[in-house]
């Protein structure tokens, strides 16, 4: 065991993803942490802190989101705080929330992830721009997708992968998550609908890429001593890894991602995990594009470098398959409020491992779980492992 | 739960407000020296980091991977080679563009990084493809990345 204390999850909360709510980001996280409230049997009362992610202040236009979303997290008089880690912020909330525990430091911890994307219009793509270097980048006029292009490209091009297959996950996601009743965009698509999709700056299409989102999500973290009294159910975060690689992303290989394969490495060296395909029961892996959850899978050591489209395409990765991944039906089938979708995929292993998602349920003995997103400038992986 | 879907996000009450404020960037101590080389020369500079053996372009101030201070300056040349590109055919608000535009990751023989840039002179691009640097004519140069005009196939 690694920290002082051994840290539990003992309730989790999602709102819905949608294109445009009406509630505020307050109120969004108002909602998912009153959930995770509920499910743990606790009031406000015995959160003792509050650990707040959410990405950049351009989303919301609110410059110290942080302190402005701060009430809605049940943070009043409260030790608190914000991280943030771009796309990665919302599987590093958790992980905030894990040192806060395991320090010894606090009892019970309230994380809290929050996105509204929809208060930037006509599309939050803008709140992107500005993401890029001010000299060397920006004024070659960046925008995100393109830059996703060029790795999906470098990653097609490296491994000799066909689009057909990066499509499937899409296909498998977006079904996935006719069964979650916070999807945003659940849908029965073919991979010829991927393939005819509006080409946005190629490889990348328009069924390639997950929709910008409102939404957010919760869950109570609380030490060993606490969990004995309040579940009989725990699940326990065995696992915390995080890595940034290099800041200048014309650095590195694209094809790989290297900082989530160390974050992986990180958390399954103190979960005692030596073979990961065999021991992990069920994944998240994040997928804001769907080439990006081959790439993950990769990256967190579930297949060899180049092997995930070839999983994908024999099914290992299907809810019945060995490997489940994005059972939820991920980002591309429930949107992405960035870092309250990370956090979303923290709340499915959870509800997965405890056997509560219902239509999704994967079946089978479920102990393991793991977890991960990726942000800033496609260089932070964050990764978190749970067992039951 | 009151959660609802909204169609048209002007339905639901709302204030619209702004959050402007204007920038302005320093170039820094290794982007100053880099630009005046594009500039006034011509020239792509690296800077080479003697304890790694690594070439960054584009240059700066210190190592990455063992934070030494960086001095020793190199001209890697203005061909490079496409690392990595997209076509891109919307612009950033969705719409169309007139003509699809290319972007790739140019990397220069022996160093770590490279430019991001557009390709023009051709509608084809592949990966591996030789590209060289097309300049603007001196006096429309600003010290900027853009004085690069874009890169043209070099083959
Ligand atoms: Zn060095």
């Amino acid at each position: 065991m690694f920290g002082k204390k051994r840290v539990a999850i003992v309730g989790a909360g999602v709102t819905l993803f949608r294109r445009n709510l009406k509630e505020t980001g307050k109120e969004l996280s108002y909602h998912a942490a009153k959930m995770a409230l509920e499910q743990a049997g606790m009031e406000l009362r015995d959160i003792q802190s509050v650990v707040m992610g959410t990405a950049p202040d351009a989303f919301d236009g609110v410059h110290m989101k942080g302190e402005y979303l701060a009430d809605g997290a049940g943070a009043y008089h409260k030790p608190y705080t914000r991280v943030f880690v771009g796309g990665g912020t919302g599987v590093f909330a958790p992980l905030a929330g894990w040192w806060h525990v395991a320090s010894g430091q606090f009892d019970t911890c309230l994380v809290v992830c929050e996105e509204k994307m929809s208060s930037c219009y006509p599309h939050p793509q803008y709140a992107f721009t500005t993401i890029f270097d001010p000299v060397l980048e920006r004024p070659i006029g960046m925008n995100l997708i393109w830059i996703f292009a060029l790795e999906m490209n470098r990653y097609m091009h490296k491994h000799n992968i066909k689009k057909e297959d990066i499509a499937l996950v899409s296909v498998k996601n977006k079904r996935n998550a006719l069964d979650n009743p916070i999807a945003q965009l659940a849908a029965n698509i073919t991979v010829e609908d991927v393939l005819n999709s509006e080409v946005m700056a190629w490889p990348v299409q328009r069924l390639d890429v997950s929709p910008t989102s409102d939404g957010a999500a919760a869950a109570v973290l609380v030490s060993e001593d606490v969990a004995k009294e309040v579940t009989d159910n725990p699940i326990w975060i065995d696992g915390v890894g995080w890595c940034i690689d290099s800041t200048q992303w014309t650095n590195r290989d694209l094809y790989y991602p290297d900082y989530v394969e160390y974050a992986a490495r990180m958390a399954y060296k103190m979960a005692g995990i030596k073979n990961p395909p065999k021991e992990i029961d069920v994944a998240e892996p994040y997928d804001p594009f769907d080439y990006k959850e081959l790439h993950h899978m990769e990256g967190l050591l579930l297949c060899k470098k180049g092997e995930a489209p070839k999983l994908t395409r024999e099914g290992v990765t299907q809810r019945d398959g060995d490997l489940p991944t994005c059972p939820s039906g991920g980002l591309l089938g429930c949107g992405n409020p960035i870092a309250a979708a990370g956090m979303m995929k923290v709340c499915e292993i959870f509800w997965q491992l405890r056997g509560e998602a219902g239509k999704r349920q994967v079946p089978g003995d479920l102990r393991t779980g793991v977890a991960q997103a990726w942000g800033d400038l496609m260089q932070y992986g964050s990764v978190i492992v749970l067992r039951r | 739960m009151s959660l609802e879907k909204i169609t048209n996000p002007f339905d639901a009450r709302h204030w619209i407000g702004h959050m402007e404020a204007e920038y302005r960037y320093t170039l820094g101590i290794a982007g100053e020296r880099f630009f005046k080389e594009i500039k006034e020369n011509e020239r792509i500079m690296g800077v080479k980091c003697p304890k790694c053996e690594v070439v960054f372009v584009p240059p700066r101030l210190y190592c990455e991977k063992c934070f030494a201070k960086l001095e020793e300056w190199v001209d890697v040349g203005k061909r490079g080679e496409v690392y990595t590109y997209t076509i891109a055919t919307i612009d950033i608000d969705g719409k169309r563009l007139e003509k699809p535009q290319i972007y790739a990751l140019i990397k220069f023989d022996g160093a770590c990084g490279g430019l991001i840039h557009r390709i023009g002179e051709t509608e084809k691009v592949y990966i591996g493809m030789k590209v060289e640097a097309v300049f603007k004519p001196p006096s429309e140069r600003k010290a900027s990345i853009n004085d690069i005009a874009y890169f043209k196939p070099a083959e």
